[in-house]
């Protein structure tokens, strides 16, 4: 591994380039890819933020409901205490892993092929955490008890464990975020003035930190990310552990699993490059991504997804085979419900229709394109969105006394609320990339020079494809 | 007559007034006298006399409940079980009880006698304003502990503070280069 202050100084030695005149075109058509999403706006970019403000709106005033009347109006009571609002923390908090996975794991890998896709997976992560952190305090019913865990929490709780992890993991997303944003932001400063508003050019003033360009500036940056990207890694696992914590750390039958953990954090990184292949698609469509964000990029992703897939299906079946052969009295409930009765339906196409299929997606070579792959990445994001659904709520279910198993039932409330959650956090995404540069320019100039040009230093041979490397 | 039966009735009211008195704080069996104190707000002490002549009755096992409800389900709550000591005094340490009157079953077997008696008293917990329960540790494994947690959680942040420090010296090192240009972005001055 080697610092990236190192690479641009590498690259600075490397001489000039020889196939100087279609680099210059093709540099030029990277920015106005990277630049028009800032300068041209269509009908359709104000029907959607209206929609999604309507949505949200919508939350708002159930919201409202639940703050006037308090958690009497939503599904959950004393002995199925949570149930939408938890299920979808836990959602947006293991989708905040796609940019953990994305650009730091490979990007410390050095796997090159990552450069045109970093930008929108390090700000799922950033958007995602503060989406499902806002779970977190409507679910608390009194949002000013909010600051209790601060005045009253104590070190050995879970809660604060929890509290702590977000919050350093959204610091570091935001640092590793922001960046490898400064140079982009300082070319936007530099290339769209008079073509922008003045606040926008404000704005890129103020984030690029006076950038130039400057050796100094290239090491220090580099240095940086460095750190960042090496310092988010346990980090991000950390977060999940300690959120899989609050479940298995609590006497209930099905969240007694010493593997819950690792469960988890694999679990988060499956939906995260599941709704990165999303926003990948939906991104690449709409801004004419095609020639950066390629089928390469998604066959890759959907190569991780069925990975990933294989590790969950392995962890279902070493979970469930060792509580079950043992198959103590809570556990024979347990399994009753999730196999067999009320959460059957859930479970089955979660594991057959989130697990297998996506695999069975990538297996086949019909199947491994574009569409196969957010097929499965479609797939994966709903099965995940619903084991977590049933594993706070069939925990809760499961009778600690002698007493009739509650049930849980939704209200208009809580759906209205968890949908107007998933429109903020498309929304934020919205207007991300109505703003800040959405495919890192400076690093897929570099991943592209670095093509061009041989090792030695040598320019490639006459009629070379320019195809980016394959990396990692 | 009539003057008679209004004495009765006084004499009964003062004597039944007076039972009540004592159930409140005592309570008698046949052989026995039970008394049932408060000792802060998670213990229960009871005290056991013989009814004739007051003496502490030792080495007698003492079993307390009271009616309870949790989680919408009432029943008999066992509060707890121990013996008397030499001087009939019995300290149970109970699972905390709701501030108020509690109506508490003392159990016990009488020496010389195979059934056990059973009286009730009526004890009065205190609210309280602190942390009643808090576990101890199972195994303390030395150097692991929340000192450590605050550590590794202080490490990450300074390595954090680092990264934003290194902003501080690119903003600098650009403050130091002059002017900005319109080749200093991302893909500009190569």
């Amino acid at each position: 591994m080697e610092a990236l202050g190192d690479q641009r100084s590498r690259r600075q030695a490397a001489g000039p380039l020889a196939a100087a005149e279609p680099r210059a075109g093709w540099l030029a058509r990277l920015e106005q890819t990277a630049f028009a999403p800032i300068t041209g706006t269509s009908r359709w970019y104000y029907l959607w933020v209206a929609f999604l403000l309507l949505v949200i709106a919508w939350g708002v005033y159930a919201y409202s409901h639940q703050l006037r009347d308090g958690l009497i109006v939503t599904g959950m009571r004393d002995r199925i205490s949570w149930g939408l609002y938890i299920t979808t923390f836990v959602f947006f908090i293991g989708i905040s892993h796609a940019g953990t996975l994305i650009s730091a794991i490979l990007r410390v890998s050095q796997a090159r092929w990552r450069t045109p896709i970093t930008r929108m997976a390090e700000f799922i992560t950033v958007v995602a955490l503060f989406s499902g952190a806002i779970f977190v305090i409507i679910d608390l019913g009194r949002p000013d008890r909010v600051l209790n865990i601060i005045r009253y929490g104590r070190w050995q709780s879970p809660i604060i464990w929890d509290v702590l992890a977000i919050t350093t993991y959204l610091t570091a997303s935001i640092a590793y975020l922001f960046l490898p944003m400064i140079p982009d932001l300082a070319l936007f400063r530099d290339r769209l003035a008079g073509r922008v508003a003045p606040w926008r050019i404000w704005l890129y003033d103020l984030l690029s930190v006076r950038w130039r360009g400057t050796g100094a500036q290239w090491r220090s940056m580099g240095t940086a990310i460095t750190i960042a990207m090496i310092l988010i890694i346990p980090i991000a696992v950390s977060v999940h552990t300690v959120v899989s914590w609050i479940f298995a750390m609590t006497l209930r039958e099905p969240w007694n699993s010493t593997i819950f953990g690792a469960f988890f954090v694999a679990g988060a990184i499956f939906s995260g490059i599941a709704t990165l292949i999303i926003v990948m698609a939906i991104l690449r469509k709409v801004y004419h991504l095609e020639e950066y964000v390629t089928e390469k990029h998604f066959v890759y992703l959907g190569y991780m997804l069925a990975a990933f897939a294989l590790i969950m299906i392995y962890g279902n079946v070493s979970e469930y085979v060792t509580t079950g052969y043992k198959l103590e009295e809570g556990a024979e409930f347990h399994f009753r419900q999730l196999f067999l009765e009320q959460f059957a339906g859930f479970y089955w196409f979660y594991f057959i229709g989130g697990l297998v299929v996506p695999g069975l997606l990538m297996l086949f070579p019909r199947t491994r394109n574009i569409w196969g792959v957010v097929a499965a990445a479609l797939l994966v994001d709903v099965a995940m969105w619903i084991e977590r659904y049933f594993i706070v709520v069939t925990g809760f279910r499961v009778p600690l006394m002698p007493y009739e198993p509650s049930t849980y039932a939704p209200t208009w409330v809580e759906f209205s609320i968890v949908t107007a959650g998933f429109a903020l956090f498309a929304l934020l995404i919205t207007l991300f990339v109505k703003v800040f540069p959405i495919i890192a320019v400076w690093e897929v100039a570099e991943d592209q020079e670095s093509i061009e040009v041989a090792p030695a230093g040598r320019p490639l041979a006459p009629g070379a494809t320019l195809e980016p490397a394959e990396g990692g | 007559m009539s003057s008679k039966i209004v004495v009765k009735v006084i004499l009964v009211s003062i004597a039944l007034g007076a039972a009540a008195f004592a159930l409140a704080v005592r309570a008698n069996a046949s052989h026995m006298e039970a008394e049932i104190t408060t000792e802060g707000p998670a213990a229960l002490q009871v005290r056991l006399r013989s009814a004739d002549q007051g003496l502490p009755i030792a080495n007698i096992a003492v079993t307390l409940s009271a009616d309870e409800s949790f989680g919408g389900v009432t029943g008999r709550v066992e509060l707890g079980q121990t013996s008397t000591d030499q001087n009939g005094v019995a300290t149970v340490r109970v699972h905390p009880l709701s501030a108020g009157d509690h109506e508490v079953r003392i159990e016990y077997v009488a020496p010389g006698e195979t059934e056990p008696e059973v009286a009730t008293a009526f004890v009065t917990m205190p609210g309280i304003t602190s942390q009643l329960y808090s576990s101890s540790a199972g195994v303390q494994i030395p150097g692991v502990n929340v000192s450590l947690l605050i550590a590794l959680v202080a490490t990450v942040w300074a390595v954090l503070l680092s990264v934003a420090l290194r902003v501080i010296v690119i903003a600098r090192a650009g403050t130091d280069a002059g002017a900005p240009t319109s080749q200093a972005g991302a893909t500009g001055g190569r």
